[in-house]
């Protein structure tokens, strides 16, 4: 009996002292990753009108931008300027919109807007502190000369793009 | 400098990555491959965006104008939270600097999602 059970034992023994020397790696390396954390709707708070502003019933979007090194990357965010599905329009689309920071996890990030860059519908940060940022999307699409909108679904996309220094 | 990092540590565990795009490393070597005159490129994407299932592909020279590569997929198919590793065969004369990955929203569920990521990597 006890020639088994003296093996036996050993081997438990054994076995936790393996699991004793499990490790987990993991490196911190400098990376960009976006999230996306609020999708966004259209509200419609009149017949030409397309909004994604709160008080028109509308929902911004928001990207988190999480950098793990400073001056390392660069945020590009364009707010739409077309529709990517809608009903077919026969009158113009007039765009507007624009990107800010909502939220920091650092306060060196207060002077993100300030020092953007903005081009066509393109909002462009320097990512020059480690940590996560928000940003709140507008977007507006007026159709024709006060024209309502065909019923139908609408979406536009808003692209947000994270590129290394 | 400490508190600010573990702030920042606290913040990413209790965010939880919802909604995540994520490609490393940020600056990828060119290395030989196994071919004549053909260089590669090793990266590894994550896909944490539960809105998102297609990727694509793309490289492109310092003014974003496209490069051809090759590549296994340029279009992939990566589940939520999985994660791919990409190889990229470039010439060895290339031009190539930007390695980006771009999701890809299906039209039909356009609606859950207006947000469209493009996450790059830069040639050293």
């Amino acid at each position: 009996m006890l020639k088994v059970v003296v093996p036996m034992a050993a081997s438990i023994l054994a076995t936790e002292f393996v699991m004793a020397q499990t490790e987990i790696v993991g490196n911190v390396d400098s990376k960009c990753i976006i999230i996306s954390e609020t999708p966004g709707v259209y509200g419609n708070p009149n017949p030409y009108q397309l909004t994604t502003a709160t008080t028109d019933g509308g929902v911004q979007p928001i990207i988190r931008y999480d950098v793990l090194a400073a001056d390392y990357y660069k945020a590009v965010i364009e707010h739409p300027i077309a529709f990517s599905s809608a009903p077919t329009l026969d009158d113009v689309v007039t765009w507007t919109g624009d990107v800010e920071v909502s939220e920091m996890s650092d306060t060196n990030m207060a002077d993100y807007d300030t020092n953007k860059v903005e081009y066509d519908n393109a909002h462009e940060y320097e990512m020059t502190v480690a940590g996560s940022t928000w940003f709140k999307i507008s977007s507006a699409a007026d159709y024709g000369y006060t024209k309502s909108f065909p019923a139908g679904t609408y979406t536009a996309i808003v692209e947000a793009e994270c590129i290394p220094l | 400098m400490y508190s600010a990092v573990i702030r920042f540590l606290l913040l990413l565990f209790v965010s939880g990555y919802a909604s995540a795009h994520e490609l490393t490393p940020t600056y990828p070597e060119l290395r030989p491959s196994y071919m004549n005159d053909i260089l590669e490129a090793k990266l590894k994407m994550w896909n944490a965006r539960v809105d998102v299932e297609y990727y694509k592909i793309e490289v492109t020279d310092e003014d974003w104008n496209d490069v051809p590569f090759i590549t296994t997929e340029k279009v992939f198919r990566l589940n939520y939270l999985g994660r791919k590793d990409i190889s990229i065969f470039l010439p060895s004369d290339t031009s190539a600097r930007y390695i980006c990955t771009r999701s890809m929203l299906e039209k039909g569920n356009a609606q859950k999602s207006i947000i469209s990521s493009k996450v790059c990597s830069k040639i050293k």
